[in-house]
């Protein structure tokens, strides 16, 4: 089952259509298979609770990023450091992010427990 | 407090200790000591972030004299009446409770460097092995002409958060229907740059919505340009046209004086009687600890190292937030967490022997026009060339969909709601 911020990202965007013909989708698929260094992904997702909550609470416009399957976060992650999709934030912060850290962060948010709700 | 000493500094002669020290990591020796002076967003952060993942092998203690902290950040959102106060007014209870953080209810009167440690109002002393300077800004109150701290209940700045942001609100819902509000913008370098733009944004939504719009909000601004001028200009005239007027000082000619008495604002341009408002923004230093430590340079905020944000004066000493000077970062809530985390990383570092990262410092401001109408600004940033160098910016446009402004206003609201939690839950 998808996580709930994956499937607001996907209906967002039409995810699923961008990322099958997109360039990323085949190096994200192989990113996969890159065992995420958890503890760089602890440190890098720092960044990203700025404004995610590390509970998966969601409110207003921040969609969850915890609990998600990890090709799917890579490859979510990768179509905005591709630019399939376009969030200036999400563009900025994924284009600072290497295939290896991107990893890393699936591996980290993947691990963690969705305890919070969501909220509008 | 248990465990913590009160005596003053000339008369120390016994040993001090920074707060109870409950668990030694070994038997014998002391856990290392951070202590954190301010807990605003850069210094609340810092000491959540270190007492969180050093699982209390450090021991923090957060130097904070208020029970709760009222941000500035979304305090133009209360003013527009999109927020209640209760709502950008959060907690230190998670800090102490959830992770143990030591709050001392004090304000820091001296930083004493050499012998490591530092006194509180009261006379407590904390010793530490790292420092974290964050006291955010003092405002100058001699640089508007005519104007001074005696004055801000009648002519209200409403640039530290608290009091002062109701004040400026009551203010504003007393105005009358064709009354004049100056605001007097502040000269860089000052914390969040489309802050005031916002805020008179603001101001002329709560005038149009109760149909006060024969009011005018001017803007003296010591600047030719300022933070996301094409878009605040192109919001105003598509939502509030004819209400803002913006004057830059090749048409102001610089402001001469204001009057507090008669609320009156002389400029080379034009002479504004009987004001029903007047908003001063003055320019802006590092927080008072940060200066009497002679952390600050001539510029009046403090000189980092871009890759550890330890002071460019003292190794043992960080400074986070609006105290620091931060290269091409903005002075925000965004940067000053984002700068706490990484100096967090680097304090458990050397205190615990934790991995150490690259730094990676982001920035993100929303500001509101108008309802559902919102636009942005920021960037990544590295250390390069000495300082906190832009890697990659940007900014909304002009001409955007209501739609995508409908979404950028979610983002901020997520965000504000992702950001207090990242520092005070
Ligand atoms: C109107 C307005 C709107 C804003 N909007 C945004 C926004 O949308 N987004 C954004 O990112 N930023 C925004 N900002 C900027 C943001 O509020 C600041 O950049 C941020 O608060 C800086 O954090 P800081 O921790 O450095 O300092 P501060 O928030 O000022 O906190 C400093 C703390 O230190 C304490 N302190 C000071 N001296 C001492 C001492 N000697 N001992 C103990 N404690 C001390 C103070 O009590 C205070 O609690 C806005 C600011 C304003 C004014």
């Amino acid at each position: 089952m998808l996580a709930d911020g994956y499937r607001r990202l996907a209906r967002a965007g039409s995810l699923a259509a961008t990322l099958l013909t997109a360039p990323g989708f085949a190096q994200a698929a192989v990113s996969a298979e890159v065992k995420g260094d958890r503890e760089l992904g602890e440190y890098l997702s720092a960044q990203c609770t700025t404004c995610h909550q590390i509970s998966g609470r969601s409110i207003g416009g921040v969609p969850s990023i915890v609990a998600w399957p990890e090709d799917q976060f890579i490859a979510v992650i990768t179509s905005y450091k591709e630019g399939q999709r376009d969030n200036e934030t999400m563009r900025t912060i994924s284009h600072s992010l290497s295939l290896e850290e991107i990893a890393a962060l699936a591996a980290y948010f993947g691990s963690l427990k969705l305890t919070g709700q969501a909220q509008k | 407090m248990s465990g913590m000493t009160r005596r003053s500094l000339l008369g120390a002669g016994a040993a001090v200790v920074a707060s109870a020290v409950t668990a030694p990591a070994v038997i014998g020796q002391a856990r290392p000591r951070v202590v954190v002076v301010g807990g605003g967003p850069g210094g609340a952060t810092v000491a959540k972030y270190v007492a969180r993942d050093s699982a209390g092998a450090i021991n923090v203690s957060l130097v904070e004299p208020s029970a709760k902290f009222v941000t500035c950040f979304h305090s133009n959102l209360y003013l527009g009446g999109y927020k209640t106060f209760e709502q950008i007014t959060h907690s230190y209870e998670a800090l102490t409770k959830n992770y143990g953080v030591n709050h001392v209810r004090q304000t820091a009167a001296f930083i004493d460097r050499d012998e490591k440690r530092v006194r509180t109002t009261d006379n407590t002393i904390l010793s530490y092995d790292k420092l974290v300077v964050a006291p955010g800004i003092d405002l100058k109150y001699d640089s508007v002409p005519g104007w001074g701290q005696e004055h801000e209940q009648v002519m209200p700045h409403a640039w530290k958060a608290g009091p002062q942001t109701q004040l400026l609100k009551k203010r504003l819902d007393e105005v009358k229907n064709g009354g004049v509000i100056v605001m007097i913008a502040p000269p860089n370098p000052y914390r969040c740059p489309p802050g005031p733009y916002e805020r008179v944004s603001m101001m002329a939504h709560v005038l149009k919505a109760s149909g006060r719009t024969n009011c005018r909000i001017v803007i003296i601004d010591p600047k030719e340009t300022y933070s996301k001028q094409g878009l605040f200009q192109d919001g105003w005239e598509t939502f509030y046209k004819g209400m803002v007027e913006w004057l830059g000082p090749k048409v102001h000619d610089g402001l001469k004086s204001v009057d507090p008495k008669t609320g009156t604002v002389v400029t080379g341009f034009e002479t504004y009687k009987d004001c029903a408002l007047v908003n001063v923004i003055p320019a802006q230093m590092a927080g008072k600890i940060a200066r009497d430590a002679g952390l600050a340079d001539a510029s009046g905020f403090c000189p980092i190292d871009p890759a550890t944000m330890k002071s460019a004066k003292d190794p043992n000493l960080f400074i986070v937030g609006d105290a620091c000077i931060p290269g091409d970062m903005p002075k925000s809530a965004f940067s000053a967490n984002s700068q706490a985390k990484v100096a967090a990383m680097i304090i458990r570092n050397e205190l615990t022997g934790s991995r150490t990262f690259p730094p990676r410092y982001n920035n993100t401001c929303w500001s509101l026009i108008e309802t559902d109408n919102a636009v942005k600004v920021g960037g990544r940033y590295e250390p390069k060339d000495g300082k906190i160098s832009a890697a990659e910016t940007f900014v909304s446009k002009t001409g955007e969909t209501a739609e995508l402004r409908k979404q950028t206003q979610e983002e901020n609201i997520g965000w504000y709601s992702g950001i207090t939690t990242d520092i005070f839950g």
